[in-house]
């Protein structure tokens, strides 16, 4: 394969720049953490581009990889990723297709550059992404991204030197040209994840909204458009579907447009891309401006029934809870300003997020409150 | 033609109608401190319990009172309806015979919102519903918060009414019902609170056309719309959790405890309905002491009816109305 000596290399300049780890504590479902783990670090990446302020403690501090290294897992066949498949198919899309008439932010277009580029030129993806990256932290989130080896691409899992036995902490300094890792700063050790026994909340549902910036003929596209529903009595807007994605997107004839169902912030951006595409297939010109999340819903289990008549009797002033009219408790957290809905099995859902750190720190802070009303 | 101060106590009618029946009893369950649960199957068997004919009885009797009250309520937001010239009984013409009661009211109030906010988040949640949102035309946010706000904002003359909207006191009731169930839950094992939860989510409003039916609501002229008849179901609720507030108060005074100073003024009919409780029971059905009993509730609705005060046998409201809405 192609890229099997390119990991070898990256390994080795890597290893220069990173501590051994001790190993890593067993997780709770691998698979999907490590999906999480993956698109925390994409949306680490883009944090760290722009200089954000989360808090040292936040699990989110800790942007491993540049993005491009990502997209070495789409060749290995044992990866899980459904981001991956659509990279796939994303290359297979735009390769052929110039989108750089959508202008979008800066560093959105970075990181869009390597998704479009051969996947294999992992250096170059480096090295684009380089001013973004960041040492790994010797967290056990890493660790445990590191682990799942078989799921991740050999140049990521050998960013985590602990679990494979040929890293030696060599004096090899990265070549600048090839691979410019140089700007690698040093982080301090942050605290795990979640103290929570690794449970993390998985993204159920993304809102979001664009502007296609163009006046759009809603008949025309209903015509033309394959999986598209337009009732003008009922409702002033296309609904559109597409299938990978799976969302659902609401196009109004002034070009803003709505895009619900995705799983990810990337793929509700990929979905709304895709939906931008179809609308410009059909001879508008659409553009892709404003992208922004609106909403994102998460849920998780914490696995033990919850007293919830105690919670609501505590934190009053946070919670309502009528179980004849809803079999939830209603918590508004103020910070960060997310609503759970709390049940008696143990199932969170947490929803009104603009970012998924939002989502995780309102489980962290919710998580040792729910201990203390855990149902023996 | 309107009726007032006539009771319905037709308990034949009633004993069929399990669902209700159901509902109250485990709503009572939920107040006392021991967990007898009848299970009420449409062939009428019991599943197990010390405590089945008297809790059998305080339900059916609960529900007795619980309809002839919304019964009258309902006849008397049907005048208040035909004075406007209304063709529907509207949440309005509710919120205007709640109008004496400032707690009651708010408490209603608080529960209207609580209902928007609950389908304003639902509604985020899943993207089906918020397509169907979005289709029906987005007015729906808040829609009971507004129709609260403007009808008040309407007949309020003081300002007081008003004033409940910002009032952020604590609900004395609504508090007392919390900790008791907070003390209750604490005890339970997890089976047992599995069943307290479930007992709990049970609600007239779930069940809308039986509701509807139970209330007899055909055969009246002017029907109650949607709003209007989540309001009589959660008003049927709060009577249900008024009633055996106040029986468990009941039951408590009836425990002579010594050193009480008041014990001697206990009134006569109080302790003939406790005799005549005892004498049930020591005929031979097991009466569970913990069971709220049919006493307790008659007891406290008679001194719920009782209106204090050195005029009370002479007003006109007390003989108009001839039973109290505990509700309102």
């Amino acid at each position: 394969m192609a890229s099997a000596p390119r990991p070898e290399r990256v390994l080795r300049l890597l290893a220069g720049c990173l501590p051994p780890y001790p190993p890593p504590p067993p997780t709770v479902g691998l698979l999907s953490m490590e999906q999480q783990e993956t698109y925390l670090e994409l949306y680490l990446d883009q944090c760290a581009a722009q200089d954000d302020l989360a808090p040292p403690r936040s699990p989110l501090c800790n942007p491993v990889v540049p993005y491009g290294m990502y997209i070495l897992n789409a060749s290995n066949p044992d990866t899980a990723f459904n981001s991956n498949p659509e990279v796939k198919e994303t290359s297979g899309d735009f390769s052929s297709v110039d989108l750089s008439f959508l202008p979008d932010e800066v560093t959105q277009e970075n990181k869009d550059q390597p998704v479009i580029s051969s996947r294999h030129e992992t250096e170059e993806n480096s090295e684009s992404q380089s001013p973004q990256s960041r040492l790994p932290s010797p967290s056990e989130q890493d660790i445990g991204l590191g682990l799942n080896s078989s799921s991740l691409s050999n140049s990521h899992s050998q960013l985590h030197p602990g679990d494979t036995d040929s890293v030696q902490p060599s004096p090899e300094k990265p070549n600048s040209d090839s691979l410019s890792l140089a700007p690698i700063t040093p982080m301090t050790p942050m605290t795990p994840v979640s103290e929570c026994c690794g449970i993390v909340p998985q993204l159920q549902n993304i809102v979001s909204t664009v502007n296609l910036a163009c006046k759009l003929d809603l008949k025309k596209i209903a015509l033309h458009a394959k999986n598209a529903e337009y009732n003008p009595k009922r409702f002033a807007a296309v609904i559109m579907r597409i299938r990978e994605p799976r969302t659902t997107a609401l196009i109004f004839s002034s070009g803003k447009m709505v895009c619900t169902g995705a799983k990810s912030e990337e793929q509700s951006r990929l979905a709304a891309r895709k939906y931008a595409r179809v609308v410009q297939k059909l001879g508008f010109p659409a553009r892709f401006l404003d992208f922004k999340i609106q909403n994102m819903v998460g849920s998780c289990d914490v696995r033990f029934p919850i007293r919830l008549e105690g919670l609501v009797l505590t934190h009053q002033q946070f919670s309502s809870y009528e179980p004849e009219l809803f079999p939830g408790l209603i918590y508004r957290m103020v910070k960060p300003r997310i609503v759970l809905l709390i049940f008696v099995s143990g199932k969170v859902v947490l929803t009104g997020a603009k970012e998924r750190s939002e989502i995780y720190e309102a489980f962290e802070n919710i998580y040792p409150i729910l201990k203390g009303f855990k149902k023996a | 033609m309107v009726v007032f101060g006539t009771t319905f106590f037709n308990f034949d009618s009633f004993i069929g109608k399990t669902d209700f029946v159901e509902i109250i009893g485990k709503s009572v369950f939920l107040y006392r401190y021991h967990i007898i649960l009848p299970l009420l199957n449409d062939s009428g068997r019991y599943s197990l319990g010390d405590a089945r004919r008297p809790l059998h009885e305080t339900a059916v009797l609960v529900e007795d009172v619980v309809h002839t009250q919304l019964i009258n309520l309902l006849q008397q937001a049907a005048e208040v309806s035909q004075l406007r010239g209304a063709r529907v009984i509207t949440p309005e013409d509710l919120l205007f015979l709640m109008r004496k009661d400032k707690k009651k009211l708010r408490r209603l109030l608080k529960y209207m919102f609580i209902r928007d906010y609950k389908s304003k988040i639902v509604k985020g949640i899943d993207e089906d519903d918020l397509l169907e949102d979005k289709l029906s035309g987005s007015n729906n946010t808040n829609k009971r918060q507004k129709i609260a706000q403007d009808f008040l904002n309407s007949i309020d003359q003081t300002g007081e009414l008003l004033a409940m909207f910002e009032d952020d006191e604590v609900d004395e009731v609504k508090q007392e019902r919390m900790e008791r169930a907070e003390r209750q839950t604490r005890i339970m094992d997890s089976a047992q609170y599995a069943e307290f939860c479930e007992s709990r989510q049970l609600s007239f409003s779930k069940k809308a056309s039986k509701f509807r039916d139970w209330l007899d609501c055909s055969s009246m002229e002017i029907k109650p719309n949607v709003v209007a008849m989540e309001i009589l179901a959660y008003l049927a609720y709060e009577t249900v959790a008024q009633l055996v507030d106040l029986a468990l108060l009941v039951r408590q005074d009836m425990v002579t405890k010594a050193g009480d100073p008041f014990s001697h003024a206990i009134s006569a009919t109080f302790i003939q309905y406790h005799n005549s409780a005892e004498s049930t029971a020591a005929c031979g059905v097991e009466a569970h002491s913990d069971a709220i009993q049919p006493c307790h509730i008659r007891e406290a609705i008679r001194r719920y009816s009782h209106k204090i005060g050195p005029l009370s046998p002479f007003t006109n409201a007390y003989r108009r109305s001839g039973m109290a809405f505990l509700a309102c």
